[in-house]
């Protein structure tokens, strides 16, 4: 199982709120394959505790995906990942939860006035230097 | 359920000696319903109202007209039962300076059922915080501390601090966020209400946040909600009036309406407010 620390990076500076942040992340992390079916969350309280915020948006985030099929209770386990909670299969699905982090991407080049082809080329060079994780 | 916190058209009027027309209320007609659990974040500027308002939930300050209930109960008639689910520290601490930390905590235990020597100890070495030492050598900081932990050591239902933080440096105030949710053996959560200036804190812990100018009450707003859907329009002239989705205009930067997006779907693309961001439109 993968440490709290590992599982989730939080920032509450961010536009997002976090509760929305810890929803996103589980969902990338089972759509990649980094979760799998029957694999433990770190609990709530863990969770709270490591990134000094309430327990409530952390149980509020799980009960969210929960009631999304893609985690389950388990009874002195606390969540796992559902057992039918498969790996995105097409790329397509997996693009589809990247898509909002590219529009703001997309939304702030303009912004700044960045054409699109040094755009790109900034993403490909975050891209190569953002390592795999395991 | 009843409300954990709640108060009715709360006003304060001010001693006739400093009376201004400016300002004639210290509170006007506060009006709110905190529910069990959450963590409310008090937040205005300096002078808005904020002490005086958690003095008159507390009892403390009797207010000109309205009432509170706290867990239920009129702040003015507490019950000793409801008293010992209580945990307040002042902005201003209030220790005895002859005492130690833990003589502290045992004159707190002779009074307080429910009081964990062993749980406040621990809080109180995460604090970084001796219990050895007298009120009157410690540090402003360390006596916040001290003050945190004495309002926390009986494991209160219901816990309002005022400004608890502003001494402290950025690691205690992270270690003082995780102990707000500490020492809890109750399956309940612990309902909170804190002010601070230092809102990057409390955004990472609240679950409502609470604006307050000039003794009214602005906003009060759940934090996700609040950051999900409130933005801010262009807007150079006033409304006439505010319609529904419209919480306030101010005539910084141009002119600026505060609009919640689901009834304004225009303002949908607005960059997103932080807690600063919030308070400056709504004190401008």
């Amino acid at each position: 199982m993968p440490s709290p620390q590992a599982l989730f990076d939080i920032q509450p500076q961010l536009s997002t709120p976090i509760y929305r942040q810890v929803v996103e992340q589980v969902q990338r992390l089972v759509a990649g394959g980094q979760l799998g079916p029957g694999d433990e969350l770190p609990s709530v309280r863990a969770v709270a505790e490591r990134h000094a915020i309430n327990p409530m948006t952390v149980s509020k985030a799980y009960s969210l995906l929960e009631a999304e099929g893609l985690l389950e209770r388990r009874r002195g386990m606390g969540m796992v990942v559902a057992a039918r909670a498969q790996p995105a299969s097409a790329d397509e699905d997996r693009l589809a939860l990247l898509a909002p982090a590219l529009e703001t991407a997309a939304r702030q080049a303009a912004q700044l006035g960045i054409a699109a082809d040094a755009a790109l080329a900034a993403f490909a060079r975050v891209l190569h230097k953002t390592p795999k994780e395991e | 359920m009843s409300p954990a916190l709640e108060a009715r058209q709360l006003c304060l009027d001010l001693d006739e000696r400093y009376w201004s027309a400016a300002r004639p209320r210290l509170l006007d007609c506060v009006d709110f319903a905190i529910p069990e659990g959450a963590v409310v974040g008090l937040v205005g500027r300096n002078g808005a109202g904020k002490s005086t308002l958690m003095r008159c939930l507390l009892g403390l300050t009797t207010p000109s007209a309205g009432e509170s209930r706290l867990l239920g109960e009129p702040s003015l008639a507490l019950p000793d039962a409801v008293r010992e689910r209580l945990g307040y520290a002042a902005q201003t601490p209030d220790l005895f300076p002859r005492l130690t930390g833990l003589e502290h905590l045992d004159e707190m235990a002779a009074v307080y059922p429910g009081v964990n020597l062993r749980d406040a100890a621990a809080l109180a070495a995460r604090l970084d915080l001796s219990l050895g030492q007298r009120a009157s050598s410690l540090s402003l900081g360390d006596q916040q501390k001290l003050a945190v932990v004495l309002a926390l050591a009986h494991d209160p239902d219901l816990l309002l601090l005022d400004e608890p933080v502003a001494s402290l440096d950025p690691i205690s105030r992270r270690d003082f966020m995780r102990a707000l949710f500490a020492l809890r053996h109750k399956p309940t959560p612990r309902t909170v209400l804190v002010s601070s200036h230092l809102l990057s804190d409390l955004e990472r812990v609240v679950s409502h946040v609470m604006f307050l100018r000039e003794g009214r009450l602005q906003l009060f707003i759940e934090w996700d909600e609040a950051v999900e859907h409130l933005r801010c329009l262009p807007c150079p002239q006033p409304p006439a009036a505010l319609q529904a989705g419209q919480v306030h205009w101010s005539p910084a930067g141009g002119g600026r309406l505060l609009v919640d997006a689901r009834a304004w779907p225009q303002a949908g693309t607005a960059a997103v407010l932080g807690m600063e961001d919030l308070l400056e439109v709504l004190n401008t």
